[in-house]
């Protein structure tokens, strides 16, 4: 058994022959399992590409990806996927629809996990699938993989469709069958509220690279939110600062005490995206677990650009 | 409601897995290709037997305008033309569904999944794609095996009582590339080619509705080919005359024929083309190459031989192209 639900090393896809093609560029990450991580970046950050690529849907073009300690495609009886457009045979009903999970599962489909999902949307078992709502046919698709019983779950972007009502009462079936299983669940999005409160760990891509990856308080606490009159912050990392007026307002990695004089407070979860975000030319951060040995991460094998150089590995107690 | 079939059906007997799961996606395919079937199948069935009896018995014992018995009067005759009209459709269908299957095979089979994404539903489930893909040939396959195979028989027996009471005096000879074609087992290598094409064609455009424009028109393009090697994928006999002798008689299939000079070369022979013509003086004798009826089954089986090696090879192209796209180990 192994205790790592993803690893990529080096990771790159691109699409096409042309030379900014690149969907994800030397991707470099690991999750370890158990966790609930949330993949957070804006649209084309290759979010959905990294997913497809741990479902085993996609040859990488450099670079490599391992899953429950094997290629995708032998994890494959072992991890559902759910992709973006949450594609599901129009023809067939829903009764149908998890018969096939079950003939295509056959070792290890439970039908009560997938029936009760189904029922708790009140959905009638004989309806076709072309009938439903978008909503629908999300809570059908997440029915199909929990019915499979993975101790991987991929979900590119599972609550884009559902009303907030839905989306609540979803995540909490979710979540709470994951914790029950031990279940590692991957979820994109790029509504970062919607991850809040849910996740223990953030892998944030921005422009197919990761910006940042490690367990979520972790990196939270690497980050100090600082306030206070202009002024220089070295040695401090400034990942984006901002002025008004005589104040500075900024969000920096600590490198040793902050000077007196700064008001400090720790930024949440939002603060730390949007500000990553908003400065694309901030250096990574990679973290990873207090107490793992494995430590490796920071060897990044494709340093071509120069744009990772200010990626460190740092463990979690910062 | 809550009560689903999933375990219940567990006890029941029929097809598991990908088999139920393809037979269920594409049972509207398999209900129309049962339909044709047996759409072709009535009509050659009552060509070979009521049909046929109803012609013939009008062809030389109907009476003509004149009063009097003669064969051949009376060709036009509604169950004569009743008659060819079925065995036409059931030759005609056995002809056309190669083309229907490229069509179906690259749009509906595999172009759609693509296209939806629920070719990623698959292969998320406990199947890989190598899996998928040979399921999906496989199933096919099979069930357009064993209708072509009934088809032929019995286009065969059809033909042989066609064959036996109106020897050339048919519309149709056994040479007819339709009648060739739904004699033998190159109607079920046609079909097979079909779907394979259709398969490869399918994985390239990964769209339903190009792969229906690309499927037909290489379908397409494929069947017309064959069609001009076929006079050549066995040697043809030789018949010669001189000059003063005329022509050589018509026997089954012509390859080709043209005029020979005294140095034996072979050159067109312009008569051929039009009557206002004088036999140049380099011209001493006729030729004509062509295939009589004991060539039959030559030419069916290199045929079959080079289609089903073509369709082998379409077969690998498309497993070598799914799993360079999806990265697969198996």
């Amino acid at each position: 058994m192994t205790d790592t639900a993803i690893e990529a090393a080096a990771l790159g896809k691109r699409f096409g022959w042309r030379q900014k093609g690149w969907a994800l560029r030397d991707c470099t990450l690991r999750l370890p399992v158990g966790r609930v991580c949330a993949v957070v970046g804006p649209n084309g950050a290759g979010k959905s590409t990294l997913l497809a690529h741990a479902a085993g849907l996609l040859a990488p073009t450099e670079g490599g990806i391992t899953v429950l300690g094997t290629t995708p495609s032998a994890a494959r009886e072992r991890m559902a996927y759910v992709a973006q457009d949450k594609p599901l045979y129009p023809q067939l009903t829903v009764a149908e629809t998890l018969r096939m999970g079950a003939e295509l599962n056959p070792r290890r489909w439970d039908a009560a996990v997938a029936e009760r999902i189904v029922d708790e949307g009140g959905l009638d078992f004989g309806s076709k699938i072309r009938s439903l709502s978008g909503g629908q046919r999300t809570r059908v698709a997440l029915a199909l993989a929990l019915g499979k019983r993975p101790e991987l779950l991929l979900l590119d972007e599972p609550m884009a469709d559902l009303d907030p009502l839905a989306r609540h009462q979803l995540m909490g079936t979710l979540l709470a069958d994951a914790a029950e299983h031990g279940t590692t669940v991957v979820m994109s999005s790029h509504v970062v509220a919607e991850l809040e409160g849910s996740c223990d760990h953030l892998f944030l891509l921005g422009g197919g690279r990761v910006r940042l990856a490690g367990p979520l308080d972790a990196l939270i606490a690497a980050h100090t939110l600082v306030t206070g009159p202009t002024g220089d912050l070295a040695p401090h990392i400034v990942v984006e600062s901002r002025t008004t007026g005589r104040q500075i307002t900024a969000l920096i990695r600590p490198e040793g005490r902050i000077a007196p004089g700064w008001q400090t407070a720790e930024p949440t979860l939002e603060e730390l995206v949007l500000a990553h975000l908003r400065a694309p030319g901030a250096p990574a951060l990679t973290l990873t677990d207090e107490g793992d040995a494995d430590n490796s991460q920071g060897g990044n094998g494709g340093n071509d650009d120069g744009e990772t150089n200010g990626t460190r590995t740092r463990g979690a107690s910062v | 409601m809550t009560a689903l079939t999933t375990t219940a059906s567990r006890t029941r007997g029929g097809p598991r897995g990908l088999t139920w799961t393809l037979l269920r996606l594409h049972s509207a395919a398999v209900w129309f290709w049962a339909l044709l079937v047996a759409v072709a199948a009535g009509s050659l069935l009552w060509a070979a037997v009521p049909g046929g009896d109803a012609a013939w018995a009008v062809y030389h014992s109907g009476p003509c305008a004149n009063g009097v018995v003669d064969e051949g009067c009376n060709i036009n005759a509604p169950a004569i033309e009743l008659y060819g009209t079925a065995m036409y459709l059931g030759s005609a269908i056995i002809n056309i569904a190669p083309l229907l299957v490229a069509v179906w095979a690259g749009a509906a089979l595999i172009g759609r999944e693509l296209e939806n994404g629920t070719a990623k539903l698959a292969w998320t489930q406990s199947v890989t794609p190598a899996r998928w893909l040979a399921a999906k040939l496989a199933l096919p396959a099979g069930l357009l095996t064993a209708g072509a195979l009934l088809l032929v028989q019995l286009h065969r027996i059809m033909w042989q009582a066609h064959d036996s009471r109106w020897k050339g005096a048919g519309v149709w000879q056994w040479h007819d590339s339709q009648i060739l074609i739904s004699n033998g087992p190159v109607a079920v290598a046609h079909v097979l080619l079909g779907l394979a094409v259709g398969v490869l064609i399918g994985l390239l455009t990964r769209r339903s509705l190009a792969s229906m424009g690309y499927g037909f028109f290489t379908m397409g393009g494929l069947l017309y080919a064959l069609e001009l090697v076929r006079p050549h994928l066995w040697p043809a006999m030789t018949a010669t005359k001189r000059a003063a002798e005329g022509q050589p008689p018509y026997i089954g299939m012509t390859v080709e024929e043209g005029g020979i000079t005294p140095g034996g070369d072979r050159v067109p022979d312009l008569c051929l083309m039009s009557t206002d013509c004088m036999p140049g003086e380099d011209v001493v004798g006729y030729y004509r190459d062509y295939h009589p009826a004991s060539h039959f089954w030559h030419l069916q089986l290199v045929e079959t031989g080079i289609v089903l090696a073509v369709t082998a090879v379409l077969v690998v192209l498309s497993f070598r192209l799914l799993r360079r796209r999806t990265g697969g180990t198996s």
